[in-house]
């Protein structure tokens, strides 16, 4: 098979991510443009991975960085677009991976604070939870997004904490697993965001590991793949919303890694670079990151270690 | 809805109107991939929310905007606010949204729209959870839609009653009767008989009743996870362990004769039911499932094996 191989094409998959900032006259690069500071910081991540950081110009994505952030402190997808917490992590997460978060105190007179504070203004001090952006929509992803962007930016005490656990918890589901909101059904990614969170927050010790890993691994199926939720078909970003929790409670050795690996490797374009959901989909650099990261989990030789939080 | 071509510039009706026009730079990238008539739609729109204009004419402007690109969310907020500052008919705004929802039932928008609308009804419209259902026929595992069920049993109560009936456990049935491995259907299920914050009076026999129920679902399909899933978390609310089942169980097993095995769930619960009393059938029963019935998890039953060796040896 000249589409998937048994290897990692690492060399392709670095091109391809190269490649997707020099498309620009593609139809297709404008319509995703809503996901462009996420499409950097999945890139990059999974160059970082790779071993070839330097394979994007280290000023021009904190140019560009930049030229996404809001008067309001937050970040959008793009320049000239709204502040959302989904897109203030990337940019957090980007300026902490190429090591340039002094960057923040350098360009803006506030720097952190500033950011920080546009996150922790999110949570609503009721309920504990944070909303996506001032508009208000809830979701665990924007949870986990706030508070890892919190983290990383060493301002974890500007929020309730307390709160934000007890709401994780109240996510907890009658079959071990989590969902976006109390009483929402149990769903991988919702699971990533939940126990990253308590992870990040020092509150594993209330997840019921046995149950939770239970339910993570009955995602895998047949063919390898995993599943977001049962009866649904796999895909490869979940190899990262599954894996992940796994890792954080050591039980990543309740799947198949065999078979795991052995299905990530299926979805890669070897000739043209990058990872699809799919064997011969089309490949998206939001798919090529998920797999790329869920092969770091299962030590792919050659690859360098994620932290799954 | 309104598929012309609508020219605001060429409209008396706006001619008192200066539309403002996106600032240099700002969504400079975003302007190719858009429309002229989506770009002057929005143009207007600027206008008249810098004046905060609520009137007819923004009603429509807004639904011009919301048909072109329902992922504006600017836009459904500010409809929003119109109909509240007019005071306009909120169940007449639900009925107009209904092909809306329809065609994309996968955008956030469009649920948390209809949520800040319902939110200005008093009682339930009557027609709500036909349309509900009628959403759910096309996409049964919807999260947008589950997550504004629930909100709606929150809202308008619809929790069952005290002998545990009720429209949504109805609703339920008939979708699990039309697909027994729904999740959704499972966990919705639990929601209105679990999910109240406060604790609500349940009858005695609400976990018997509950058992019952997914015994026979069970019965229809005994691989089906979500059932098991579903009758191990009753058991587990029940808090009296799941010995009550062991018979109901071994009627999908035997190890005597392997060709007797038709569920591997079943094997799951039974190595639970006899770890403490009988831990040799319950080794056996997970050597089954990392040899043969579920091998992919052949490390899990491993380590659910080891749990009880290790009871054993102390
Ligand atoms: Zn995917």
């Amino acid at each position: 098979m000249s589409i998937s191989g048994s290897h990692l094409a690492v060399q392709r998959h670095v091109e391809y991510i190269q490649s997707l900032d020099t498309q620009q006259d593609d139809l297709e690069y404008w319509l995703t443009e809503h996901l462009r500071l996420n499409g950097l910081y999945w890139g990059l991540t999974a160059l970082h991975i790779l071993g070839h950081p330097e394979a994007l110009s280290r000023e021009e994505t904190i140019d560009f960085v930049f030229s996404c952030q809001r008067e309001n402190g937050g970040f959008g997808a793009a320049p000239g677009h709204d502040a959302h917490v989904l897109y203030t992590v990337s940019a957090v997460q980007i300026l902490v991976e190429i090591d340039a978060l002094e960057e923040l105190d350098r360009r803006t007179n506030e720097g952190r604070g500033k950011v920080a504070r546009y996150l922790a203004n999110l949570q609503d001090k009721q309920t504990g939870t944070f909303a996506g952006d001032e508009w208000g929509e809830v979701d665990t992803r924007f949870l986990y997004a706030a508070i890892n962007a919190l983290s990383l930016l060493d301002c974890l005490s500007m929020i309730d904490q307390q709160k934000a656990v007890e709401y994780l918890q109240a996510c907890t589901n009658f079959d071990g697993g989590y969902g976006a909101s109390p009483g929402a059904e149990s769903h991988s990614a919702q699971i990533f965001t939940c126990v990253a969170a308590l992870a990040i927050l020092g509150k594993l010790d209330l997840v019921d590991t046995e149950r939770l890993g239970c339910w993570l691994s009955e995602r895998q199926l047949p063919n390898g793949g995993l599943n977001g939720r049962p009866e649904k078909l796999e895909d490869v970003c979940y190899s990262w919303w599954v894996l992940s929790p796994l890792a954080v409670i050591g039980k990543l050795d309740w799947i198949d890694r065999e078979k795991q690996l052995a299905y990530i490797l299926s979805c890669q374009d070897t000739e043209k670079g990058g990872l699809a959901d799919r064997p011969n989909d089309m490949v998206d650099v939001f798919h090529t990151h998920f797999a790329i990261a869920g092969l770091s989990l299962l030590s792919y030789p050659g690859l360098e270690p994620i932290d799954p939080v | 809805m309104n598929l012309t071509k609508i020219n605001y510039e060429a409209d008396e009706k706006w001619a008192d109107v200066v539309p403002i026009l996106q600032q240099e730079g700002e969504n400079s990238l975003a302007q190719i991939a858009y429309t002229d008539e989506y770009s002057q739609a929005t143009s207007y729109l600027r206008a008249v929310m810098a004046s905060n204009e609520k009137s007819e004419r923004a009603m429509e402007l807004t639904e011009h905007i919301i048909n072109m690109n329902p992922a504006h969310y600017t836009v459904w907020l500010y409809r929003a606010d119109i109909i509240k500052t007019l005071s306009l008919n909120p169940v007449k705004e639900l009925d107009k949204l209904e092909a809306i929802s329809l065609n994309h039932p996968k955008n956030f928008q469009v649920w948390g729209y209809r949520q800040s609308i319902m939110s200005i009804i008093p009682t339930l419209p009557p027609k709500e959870l036909s349309f509900l259902a009628k959403v759910l026929a096309k996409d049964a595992k919807n999260y947008h839609v589950w997550a504004y069920r629930q909100w709606l049993v929150e809202y308008f109560s619809l929790w069952p009653t005290s002998e545990g009936k009720g429209s949504e456990l109805f609703f339920i049935d008939s979708l699990l009767t039309n697909d027994v491995r729904n999740n959704s259907a499972w966990n919705h299920r639990y929601f209105v008989l679990f999910g109240r914050n406060v604790e609500s009076v349940m009858p005695l026999d609400i976990f018997t009743q509950e058992i019952n129920y997914a015994m026979a679902k069970i019965d229809t399909a005994p691989q089906n996870a979500s059932a098991w899933n579903y009758l191990k978390g009753i058991l587990r609310k029940q808090k009296k362990g799941a010995k009550e089942v062991e018979h109901f169980a071994l009627q999908y097993v035997s190890l005597e004769d392997e060709s007797k095995i038709r569920s591997s769930h079943a094997l799951d619960l039974l190595a639970e039911i006899w770890a403490g009393e009988a831990s040799d059938k319950a080794c056996q029963a997970l050597d089954l499932l990392s040899n043969k019935y579920d091998p992919v998890r052949a490390n899990y039953w491993q380590y659910r094996k080891s749990l009880i060796k290790a009871a054993q040896a102390a």
